[in-house]
């Protein structure tokens, strides 16, 4: 890997205790500008709780996380995402009394001040409208969002992020419970986003990581166990130990069996 | 479950309408305000006059109460406070007016004499302003509704806390007003308004403009919050209400969102108060305290809190149920009301309002394969 002069994300020793159980344990991440990064790691290895370290959800017991060179440890949610950092979550939550054209133009509308927000949506403002088409769901705008399917959802997700137009986008397990044509789908829209943005995703379907990842970090029961690229992480046994289970072949595609929350 | 069900047919979610359907609520609307006003005057006696001109009082707060409870998820067990406030406000105003024109009254009100007071308190003294005393009315229920909001939201205490929360002020309120019998009139209230801005209440003539006067107010505080409902805040304040904490990660704080929403009801049912003195001449603890508060809720959970049309009509029914059968078997009506509830609650969660969105979206499904030339 490059040596990136200053990382837009630096986390430095991040430990998260709940209770007697240590879910992170001094992990330390640098994510440089418009790197695509994969998080991987068996079920419990910390990879969400890192995120919620990040996003504001979760305090660490211990460690910082910079952003862009600002301590943003201990920043409230909201303060954090203004701050220009977007997240979805592993089972997507999208407002299913709203509109899909709401859903996303309340996530477009996120620096408005109240009395701006006190006026009527009229139509679909361009950003929307953009938003929508990108990730394919603008014929669905005036629909509820309850009514999306599994899939629709996570899109809807992604495009909510995408109408704020973060600096650090994470996703947390995009393509889970996706359909092969949605992952497909997805896969290409994540090529496309991190064209222009920073992501980190949290992915744990073999086949997608080695189709559309490039540099990943390998998480272990709250510690960082390797990183490199997709091939190099790949390669070391220990990955193959931990995250596949002995004896497995890394080059198999990998039953989806990890994802059942 | 009921949420999933209410989601298909909430007003929020409705899919785009037809151009009728966009104007069959303003037609509805216009056709309301002008039965209530030219029709209504002309039919009925001052004394039911007065009697719609408090239900829809109580209408006013029903509209709050939808904006904070059936938007936003809060479940404000209190606004017997806030009613109270308001109706004090004006009370307070409305009883100088008579203790200035009666000579023997040395300046204070009569509960005042019988505790030694002779002379004005300064907390009553702005309130010889009618202007101060409906600025109050309105204003002094956000305000404290805005602090009270603000300190509670930014805790995340919601849920079952808040609504009790609000049930212990209105308690509080209450003792509050009885213990301050001097201030406040103690039990009594405060009461006997011969006159407003000079005009003698008991005239059938005053009574009128007081009931059309109710009428606009009630009518202006539903396109108000109509538009507010309507807004992206309204919106916003759906998404709070259904899911407070992914709001965070849209970079929203909940906090004033809520709080908004919270303090727009407080308002609401200050002005309720504040008209509902000079309908009924009194102001009183026994119409704010916990029970009087529930009942403001109930009604809004009957005719539907998810609708401010609902809200305001559920006011507006129960109250004249209230009426109608204290005229004719007094005890029955607690039982009724409670069991009407229960109902409500097992059959008809989105109520009345609920139940004619279902009717009229059955009759546009039923009428749709013919219609579907146009
Ligand atoms: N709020 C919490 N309280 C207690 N333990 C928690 C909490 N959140 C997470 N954990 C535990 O911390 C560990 C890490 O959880 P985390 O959700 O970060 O794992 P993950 O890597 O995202 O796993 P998965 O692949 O299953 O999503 C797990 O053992 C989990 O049970
Ligand atoms: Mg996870």
């Amino acid at each position: 890997m490059t040596p990136v002069a200053e990382p837009l994300l630096r986390l430095s020793g991040i430990r998260v205790v709940f209770g007697s159980f240590t879910a992170v344990d001094g992990v330390d991440l640098s994510v440089a500008e418009n790197e695509l990064r994969f998080l991987i790691g068996p079920n419990g290895a910390g990879k969400t709780t890192l995120i919620d370290v990040v996003t504001g959800r979760v305090r660490p017991s211990g460690g910082r996380v910079l952003f862009g060179g600002r301590d943003i440890t201990g920043l409230r949610e909201h303060a954090i995402v203004r701050a220009g950092i977007g997240r979805t979550f592993q089972t997507a939550t999208v407002f299913e009394q709203l509109t899909v054209a709401d859903n996303v133009d309340l996530a477009a509308c996120y620096r408005m001040g109240p009395l701006r927000l006190l006026r009527r949506r009229r139509g679909l403002s361009d950003t929307v409208a953009a938003v929508l088409e990108r990730v394919g769901l603008l014929a669905l705008a005036d629909r509820p969002a309850g009514v999306l399917s599994h899939g629709q959802r996570q899109w809807l997700e992604i495009g909510m992020l995408l109408a704020q137009s973060p600096r650090l986008l994470l996703l947390d397990e995009p393509v889970a419970g996706m359909s092969a044509g949605e992952r497909e789908r997805t896969g290409e829209l994540l090529v496309e986003i991190a064209a222009d943005h920073t992501v980190v995703v949290v992915e744990h379907d073999m086949d997608f990581l080695r189709r559309y990842a490039r540099d990943v970090t390998v998480l272990h029961e709250g510690r960082v166990l390797t990183e490199g690229t997709v091939a190099q992480v790949q390669a070391d046994e220990r990955v193959q130990e931990v995250y596949l289970g002995r004896n497995v072949d890394v080059a198999a595609p990998l039953a989806v069996g990890a994802e059942g929350e | 479950m009921t949420s999933t069900s209410a989601s298909s047919l909430s007003p929020a979610a409705a899919p785009a309408r037809s151009r009728a359907g966009r104007l069959a609520g303003p037609a509805v609307f216009v056709g309301v305000l002008a039965v209530a006003l030219g029709v209504l005057p002309a039919v009925l006696e001052p004394f039911r006059l007065n009697l719609v001109a408090q239900y829809l009082c109580f209408a006013i707060v029903g509209l709050g109460i939808a904006v904070a409870w059936g938007r936003g998820g809060m479940l404000v067990l209190g606004q017997g406070v806030f009613f109270g406030l308001g109706g004090y406000a004006m009370g307070m105003y409305l009883t100088l007016e008579r203790v200035s024109s009666d000579p023997l009254s040395g300046g204070v009100p009569d509960f005042m004499s019988w505790s030694g007071i002779s002379e004005l308190p300064l907390l009553w003294r702005p309130f010889a302003h009618p202007a101060v005393a409906i600025a109050t009315a309105v204003l002094l229920p956000g305000l404290v509704a805005a602090l009270l909001g603000w300190a509670v939201f930014r805790q995340r205490v919601r849920g079952a806390y808040f609504a009790i929360l609000n049930q212990a002020l209105a308690a509080a309120f209450v003792i509050l007003l009885i213990n301050q019998q001097h201030l406040t009139g103690g039990t009594n209230g405060l009461t006997r308004f011969p006159t407003l801005f000079g005009a003698s209440l008991y005239s059938a003539d005053t009574k009128r403009w007081v009931y059309v006067a109710v009428v606009l107010v009630a009518a202006l505080v539903y396109l108000a919050f109509r538009q507010v409902v309507r807004s992206r805040y309204g919106a916003l304040l759906v998404a709070v209400r259904d899911g407070e904490d992914r709001v965070r990660f849209l970079g929203y704080d909940p906090t004033w969102v809520k709080t908004l929403a919270y303090t727009l009801s407080a308002m609401a049912a200050g002005v309720g108060g504040a008209l509902f003195v000079v309908v009924m001449g009194i102001i009183a603890p026994s119409s704010l305290g916990i029970v009087p508060s529930l009942m403001m809720v109930l009604a809004v959970a009957i005719g539907g809190r998810f609708s401010l049309a609902g809200a305001a009509l559920g006011a507006v029914l129960m109250n004249a149920a209230e009426t109608a059968f204290s005229e004719s078997f007094a005890g029955g009506w607690t039982y009724l009301q409670g069991a009407l509830f229960v109902l409500v609650i097992v059959f008809a969660p989105r109520g009345l309002a609920g139940i004619a969105e279902s009717a009229a979206g059955w009759w546009r499904s039923r009428r749709q394969p013919q219609g579907s030339s146009q």
